[in-house]
């Protein structure tokens, strides 16, 4: 990796880091993922509303 | 005459259909226009002038008979290999079901639109085929990664153009250059043949000069009717945080004012998980697309793409999995939104197309590159899977145009275009009508007070 790539990468991260962080320290523990995510229709009314 | 390229698109086909305009003049003075003006731009790099003219010969009488077209440079033609804007084939030549359903409709393609290296980015400045240029002012960005399609329909080189949006691409680019640009709900349109057809993020969509336009050729694209319907009875959901903040402020008067012109009842809303879905948007991209690149790919890269791709590969499965959770939360915050409302509105960007030179945006926060602002606007379509459309409704002081964004419920197209329809009327077609090739201080005279460099430009490679 030259200077040039690191600076890229460090600017990058003053951009985008603070978010990706936020995000991997959200409490997202009672969040579940879609297990049959399918991005053409509405999720499943099966699916729990994210929050329980 | 005006010059056929100035008609609309279902004015080109109804006056094609009728034998008021014959197709091989149309298809010569869209070549001659191209040819005119493209210089400055760089948005249809590659032509077709044989093979169109073979498309021509065998056109059915479909709804775009003799209609020339230009489609981005992610798509399998059967004499065509698309690049992604990066050197080399990203998929071999092929039929596409982009190509069959033009082909069928009698549509004739002209050539292929520019697009952002990789299609990873949205402002069209980096590509192996060179800067895309704005047809409203060629030194600023076309947007991307669909830029070289909103900038073709934009200078009015064809009527129709084909974009893809995994992250915005076909919205982003339709606001810089004040067209309409609908990003299908994911999976309307085919994907067969496209080179993101791997994504679950990624969906295709058309680039017109206005919303009845883009219905049309969208119908041709994912073959089903979208009738018309009423779009002034809507409530239009505004969710401030984050997609009203942080934005330029004339942007955000036009788009305000156009929900008041277009009489919508507004209904505030907030949505559960906002305020992550620009990292879970940049995350779940990252996530589908890295497993695509080989080694060699990443040694041609643009260097700064290449030190970006670097960025992303330190991100964690952790946040990956994080990122899940965001999406299934805002899909369901979207669902139950839309049961209290018929459509979301809010900027398609958050500021007027910025220099190529230096493609970053002036906010109220401070200049900032323009990726971060202009995925926080689109991503939650593509994080979602809903249809989204870019409206033009307005010109900034800059001379640059302004653009409202609104989204609707799975599968509800139709929906989209009446809204859209509508917000025409009320502005009283000002912004979708407006000519950048015909303004005094516009378009192409500006580039060349500008002193630029034209960017390179192709002819065919077949």
């Amino acid at each position: 990796m030259d200077e040039t790539e690191l600076a890229v990468m460090r600017v990058a991260d003053g951009v985008y880091g603070p978010q990706l962080r936020a995000l991997v320290e959200a409490d997202l523990a009672a969040t579940w993922a879609e297990p049959d995510l399918d991005p053409s229709r509405a999720p499943s009314a099966r699916f729990p509303a994210g929050t329980e | 005459m005006s010059h056929p390229q100035d008609l609309s698109l279902r004015e080109q086909a109804a006056a094609v259909a009728a034998g008021e305009l014959d197709p091989g003049e149309l298809l010569d003075a869209t070549f001659a226009r191209i040819e005119e003006r493209d210089a400055a731009l760089n948005s249809v790099v590659v032509r077709f002038p044989d093979e169109a003219r073979r498309m021509l010969s065998e056109a059915p009488r479909g709804p775009l008979r003799g209609v020339p077209v230009v489609v981005k440079d992610m798509f399998r033609l059967p004499w065509y290999a698309p690049t992604d804007g990066a050197p080399g084939e990203a998929a071999p030549a092929g039929e596409s079901a982009v190509y069959r359903r033009l082909r069928d409709a009698g549509a004739v393609i002209a050539g292929i639109g520019q697009c952002h290296f990789w299609g990873a980015g949205s402002t069209g400045h980096i590509s192996a085929w060179g800067p895309c240029g704005n047809p409203w002012n060629p030194a600023h960005c076309a947007g991307g990664s669909s830029g070289g399609s909103a900038s073709a329909v934009g200078a009015r080189l064809v009527a129709a153009a084909v974009g893809t949006d995994g992250g915005g691409s076909v919205r982003l680019p339709a606001a810089y250059c004040g067209v309409t640009g609908m990003k299908v709900t994911f999976g309307a349109i085919e994907t067969e043949g496209y080179t993101h057809g791997y994504s679950d993020m990624g969906a295709i969509g058309p680039l017109c000069r206005d919303a009845a336009d883009a219905r049309l050729f969208c119908e041709v694209l994912t073959g089903r009717a979208l009738n018309r319907g009423d779009g002034r009875p809507l409530r239009v959901g505004v969710a401030r945080d984050p997609w009203w903040a942080n934005l330029d402020p004339e942007i955000e008067r036009a788009c305000d004012a156009a929900i008041d012109a277009a009489g919508w009842e507004r209904v505030e809303l907030s949505l559960a998980g906002a305020e992550h879905q620009q990292a879970a948007a940049l995350v779940c991209l990252t996530v589908q697309s890295l497993p695509m690149l080989r080694p060699e790919d990443l040694a041609e890269a643009d260097p700064v793409l290449r030190a970006l791709t670097k960025f992303e590969l330190t991100m964690t499965p952790v946040i990956v999995y994080q990122a899940a959770r965001i999406r299934s939360l805002l899909r369901r915050a979207a669902a139950d939104a839309f049961t209290r409302c018929d459509v979301l509105a809010w900027p398609t960007v958050p500021a007027p197309a910025p220099p190529i030179e230096n493609p970053t945006v002036e906010l109220p926060s401070g200049r900032a590159p323009a990726d971060p602002g202009n995925l926080r606007q689109t991503g939650m379509g593509n994080l979602t899977g809903m249809p989204g459309i870019s409206v033009p409704v307005g010109l900034h002081s800059s001379g640059l145009p302004m653009a409202l964004q609104l989204q609707g419920p799975w599968g509800e197209e139709a929906r989209l275009f009446d809204a859209a329809e509508h917000l025409e009327q009320a502005t009283g077609r000002e912004f979708v009508d407006a000519d950048p090739g015909s303004r005094e201080t516009g378009g192409r005279a500006q580039h060349q007070d500008a002193g630029l460099e034209a960017p390179r430009s192709y002819t065919s490679r077949s």
